[in-house]
């Protein structure tokens, strides 16, 4: 796929990223009480990442992300684990949530600040990491390049394997029935 | 403090710490998931002695503190630890096999996290205690299995491995109606509360229709007779260590959640259910193990083994006595070691031979008498012969099966464990009788031997069940007791007191 060639759409796509992703940083913070909630924000978050790499084109998308996105999910559910281990060191049960009640907020009105909202912090970088990771692959098969950038080869497949793409035609049945 | 939640987080802590910290194959990484393999394994047996100590009444941890029906609970008794130690220990054997099998410079490097992420469903299954966590239990280890799965297949392996994706999405979608229809008709989730709702309703229609929609989405797990078409195909695109880890756990996962969902959870009333299951489990038998006959590689007869013997646990409990239920739960100890060992066995005459297709293979009891040894142990405790451990998991199916005078399910289940001895024969006559194949034999590395030794240490496991059945048989009749107990299933659930005791 290539980037699309539009000059309003390069323009603009900056401030719709931003707009994205304020609307998405207010759902996450709203989750505690009322619809919306870490997996929805970074449903959104993705979301404004797969509009940036479809006007900016995928590589550069991918040079541009300051973290790849598998490693930010992993350290997503890495927080969400840890924001329910937090209560063991004071004898409570895994996942009891602590909350300190915040109100008078612009905007928001409240907020509850916690070890729910560490929870919801780690589900969004998980939803995000993984939505922008899955549609980059994609994307990038689609348009004909390897799944994989080089660099991230060696964290995927092994040394023994091709692409997928590349062994798709060859003959490989190892059982030989 | 909270012990019931580390046998699922220890895991899941490991594949993180492989992604996040060691994110290439390498020793150290090796080192670290071998350890914690292990430290998963002691505490699984930790737990297991704290819950026979008190005599099989289960232990609860209510998570987040919210008590029982509101919030979610983990609930280990003596069924649940008994398969906790089992998934530890296999997961710890295959994990070195696989170390041995792969040398560190071809490792897949996404294979051991999923592998962790693997135990990490197969331990919430066991210890959930609430239908939907139970759901999200079988989806983390079906989204880790699909993606082992097909991590090094090639093009052919991924046309095997689509049924088993296909089916087994199927299943979730089915499992996912099926619970949504258990909330509507019971108004909770929570098992032990199920237990109580459905009890109320006795004989009513709707309970059975929950309960056939539920086994058919677990049979499909298990792979009981018209659901187990995407087995026996997909497993031999796996290689050894991880068929051996599949082959022990997936599909007793389901006889697991069978036992829990007849025993615990809905009324010991379903007649018309146990009648439908007992043909069931017996053509499951007979035409699985026709299935092995036919193949003629090593995997394949394996895998078709795995439903054949499925038929067998199934038949245990369709007899549904408390005794029919601790032979299961005994046949289901013995079965996972001795397949997970065969498949290891297996795996080392692979390298020996340097293929499984029986066909290509030969030679083997000349060139390692210790490997031929163990596999005929093995294969004489898969069919049943006196004093192995399959022996005694078959007499008292048998025996329960003769009591009740189901006289044609029994010879069925003697027909298959005949033919089962037959398609092992097949192995040993091909595999390691006949004369060596024209490219001889490999001398033995030393990751062969190691793999000797593994495969060495499962069938010493499986003898000690062989000859300690009394002390094995007290465990299960004890697990099977409390499985079978729904009051104090539910005491432990609701009560202050069971919650105590789980933290």
């Amino acid at each position: 796929m290539k980037s699309v060639n539009s000059f309003m759409l390069r323009a603009l796509i900056g401030l719709v990223f931003l707009l994205v992703n304020i609307i998405s940083i207010y759902m996450l913070l709203r989750g505690h009480n009322l619809p919306g909630g870490g997996f929805i924000g970074g449903l959104m978050t993705g979301m404004s990442f797969i509009l940036l790499g479809l006007v900016r084109g995928w590589s550069e998308l991918q040079r541009e992300l300051p973290l790849p996105p598998l490693r930010m999910a992993a350290f997503g559910v890495l927080l969400a684990i840890l924001s329910g281990l937090a209560p063991l060191l004071w004898g409570q049960a895994f996942l009891t949530q602590f909350n300190f009640h915040w109100t008078g907020l612009p905007l928001l009105g409240e907020l509850h600040v916690g070890t729910p909202l560490l929870f919801d912090c780690g589900v969004f970088f998980l939803v995000g990491g993984i939505t922008v990771k899955l549609v980059i692959v994609l994307a990038r098969s689609t348009s004909g390049l390897p799944a994989f950038t080089p660099g991230e080869t060696p964290y995927y497949a092994s040394t023994l394997e091709g692409g997928i793409e590349e062994t798709a035609n060859e003959e490989g049945d190892a059982h030989a029935n | 403090m909270n012990s019931l939640i580390w046998p699922f987080l220890l895991p899941i802590l490991t594949a993180l710490a492989c992604s996040l910290a060691f994110g290439l194959p390498g020793v150290g990484r090796r080192v670290f998931v071998a350890l914690s393999a292990a430290a998963q394994f002691v505490l699984a047996l930790f737990l297991a002695v704290r819950t026979f100590q008190g005599e099989g009444v289960p232990l609860v941890l209510n998570i987040g503190g919210w008590s029982a029906s509101l919030g979610i609970v983990l609930v280990l008794d003596g069924l649940a630890a008994i398969m906790l130690c089992l998934a530890t220990f296999i997961s710890l054997i295959c994990i070195l096999f696989s170390y041995a099998e792969t040398p560190v410079r071809f490792e897949q490097p996404l294979r051991l996290p999923l592998m962790q992420l693997l135990v990490a469903g197969i331990n919430l299954t066991f210890l959930t205690g609430d239908l939907f966590n139970l759901f999200v239990a079988f989806e983390i280890m079906l989204v880790a299995s699909y993606a082992l799965l097909t991590l090094e297949a090639n093009d052919q392996d991924i046309k095997e491995a689509f049924p088993y994706l296909a089916v087994n999405i199927f299943g979730s979608a089915l499992f996912l109606s099926a619970a949504g229809l258990a909330y509507a008709l019971f108004g909770t989730l929570n098992m032990a509360h199920i237990a109580v709702r459905a009890a109320e309703m006795g004989d009513a229609f709707s309970v059975k229709l929950v309960v056939v929609l539920l086994l058919v989405v677990f049979g499909i797990k298990a792979g009981i007779f018209p659901l187990y078409y995407w087995l026996p195909n997909s497993y031999p695109i796996l290689s050894f260590s991880l068929g051996a880890f599949y082959s022990g756990l997936l599909t007793k996962v389901g006889v697991y959640v069978i036992l829990r969902m007849l025993c615990t959870v809905f009324p010991h009333t379903l007649d018309g259910i146990y009648g439908m299951l007992s043909w069931l489990a017996g053509l499951t038998m007979l035409l699985a193990v026709l299935g092995a006959l036919s193949r003629d590689f090593i995997r394949g007869i394996l895998s078709f083994h795995i439903v054949s013997q499925i038929g067998y646990m199934v038949l245990a409990i369709a007899f549904f006595t408390p005794l029919a239920i601790a032979a299961c739960i005994f046949y289901v100890i013995h079965h996972i070691i001795v397949k997970s060992s065969l498949y290891l066995i297996g795996g080392t005459g692979l390298f020996y031979n340097r293929s499984d297709s029986l066909a290509r293979m030969g030679g083997l009891a000349a060139a390692s008498p210790w490997l031929a040894a163990l596999f005929l142990l093995q294969a004489l405790s898969l069919a049943g012969i006196p004093p192995l451990s399959g022996f005694w998991g078959k007499y008292l199916i048998f025996a329960t099966g003769l009591e009740g005078g189901r006289y044609w399910l029994v010879g069925a289940a003697v027909l298959a464990s005949i033919l089962t001895l037959i398609s092992m024969l097949k192995i040993w006559l091909a595999a390691f009788w006949q004369p060596a194949p024209e490219g001889g034999v490999s001398k033995p590395t030393p990751p062969i031997r190691a793999m000797t030794v593994l495969a060495g240490v499962m069938t010493c496991v499986s003898l000690g069940i062989g000859f300690g059945a009394e002390p094995v048989f007290r465990l299960s009749r004890v697990a099977a007791e409390s499985l079978m107990n729904q009051s104090q299933y539910q005491e432990a659930v609701f009560s202050r007191l069971g919650k105590e005791a789980g933290q």
